[in-house]
């Protein structure tokens, strides 16, 4: 994948199956043994990955949820939509 | 050309212990191996298997005992059928651990593993098929147990409830159930329980139902080192899932429900990984996660973790 900006555009992969519970989310992969755990930031860009809105837009729409500063918002979205793209969690459409 | 996934789990499944994959069985018919009938009282049953001959019935009697009766009614039920030896791969099963080869559908299961083929079909009802070709003895008893095991734990979720990895303790009331991959300490856990008077249901695999009532913890007859084999049924009120680490610190610190979630569907064998029951099992666990306290349980060959268990907070 080219490097993540604030316009790629991913999806969360057709076997990812997850659960949110308590604001942390625990998530399934088909393929995959393992169980996760995502904190609560994390397990809302598994929700807004849909394959049409880019990061860009679950920044701005997180940025409505959260009482968050605005850049450390923006890196932990970048940072966690990598990781779940490193996790096989997210894909690119 | 590559084949997509579907194509190669289609392609592979079967392939470590069956010579022939392709001509896996598409529907319950074949040769019984006699006319022998056998139900047995286990969690999510009464289960019925007929086609048994009667070196089968006598070897499933001796080691279920009095779980076993001769018949039942509304009962999930499976036919027995030969399978010539010559079906099955020759495995060498040296330093090797035995996993069952499965293939998943909506409306069926299919088990592959040492001398047996099964499936499990929901018309809509579950029922089942297992073809073997051993007809008596320790090595008919471990063909019969494999498919039981998956057999439970689909009719469990079937009625709201899961197969758990785990080991599970009680002290005539009320009953713990500790996670674990193996080597955890789940069976080291329950010695130490033991040796301070409480009781081990299993160290292996037990049931978990979830009622009106709040959950229950059930008696299984699949044990490891320790636990009733051939027992009645057991049924208490779970006060705790607890995951396990060994350390020397010994104590205790509160898992959220999305861990203990985490932690009950790693631990759930079988149907975690099925992808047409995985959305039912995540729900089931849930109501689970949710309804009954969970920890974190470091604990240490001193001793002391039927104490630590017994004071758990409400």
């Amino acid at each position: 994948m080219s490097p993540l900006t604030r316009s790629t555009v991913l999806r969360r992969r057709s076997d990812v199956r997850y659960r949110r519970i308590e604001g942390e989310a625990v998530v399934l992969r088909q393929a995959a043994a393992e169980v996760l755990v995502l904190n609560e930031v994390a397990a809302s860009v598994l929700d807004l990955a849909d394959g049409e809105r880019s990061v860009g837009d679950w920044i701005e729409t997180l940025a409505g949820e959260y009482d968050a500063d605005r850049d450390t918002l923006e890196r932990d979205v970048v940072e966690f939509a990598a990781e779940l793209f490193e996790a096989g969690l997210l894909e690119e459409p | 050309m590559t084949p997509n996934r579907r194509g190669v789990d289609e392609l592979s499944f079967g392939l470590s212990f069956l010579r022939f994959p392709d001509l896996f069985p598409g529907r319950r018919s074949g040769e019984p191996w006699g006319d022998r009938v056998l139900a047995l009282d286990v969690a999510g049953g009464p289960y019925l298997f007929s086609g048994l001959s009667p070196e089968q019935e006598e070897a499933v009697r001796r080691k279920f005992g009095g779980l076993c009766r001769e018949g039942a009614d509304e009962a999930v039920s499976t036919r027995v059928f030969r399978a010539p030896a010559s079906d099955f791969a020759e495995v060498d099963v040296r330093g090797w651990e035995y996993t069952l080869d499965m293939e998943h559908e909506p409306a069926s299961v299919r088990l592959a593993g040492l001398r047996l083929m099964a499936r499990l079909d929901w018309t809509p009802g579950l029922s089942g098929g297992l073809w073997t070709s051993e007809g008596a003895g320790e090595e008919w008893t471990s063909v019969f147990e494999n498919y039981l095991r998956v057999l439970t734990a689909h009719r469990l979720l079937e009625e709201g409830g899961a197969l758990i990895h785990s080991a599970g303790i009680t002290d005539g009331e009320r009953a713990w159930l500790l996670l674990g991959p193996s080597g955890a300490g789940k069976t080291t856990a329950s010695r130490l329980c033991l040796e301070r008077g409480a009781s081990v249901l299993s160290d292996d695999l037990n049931a978990v139902r979830l009622g009106e009532d709040g959950a229950r913890l059930e008696r299984l007859p699949f044990t490891g080192d320790l636990g009733d084999r051939s027992g009645g049924p057991s049924l208490h009120p779970l006060r705790a899932v607890l995951r396990l680490n060994k350390g020397t610190v010994e104590g205790t610190r509160p898992l959220t429900p999305a861990g203990a979630l985490a932690g009950l569907v790693a631990a759930a064998p079988f149907v975690n990984r099925d992808p047409w029951r995985r959305e039912a099992l995540l729900a089931v666990l849930e109501r689970l996660a949710r309804s009954v306290p969970a920890w974190e349980l470091t604990f240490s060959l001193g001793g002391r973790v039927w104490d630590i268990l017994r004071q758990l907070p409400p």
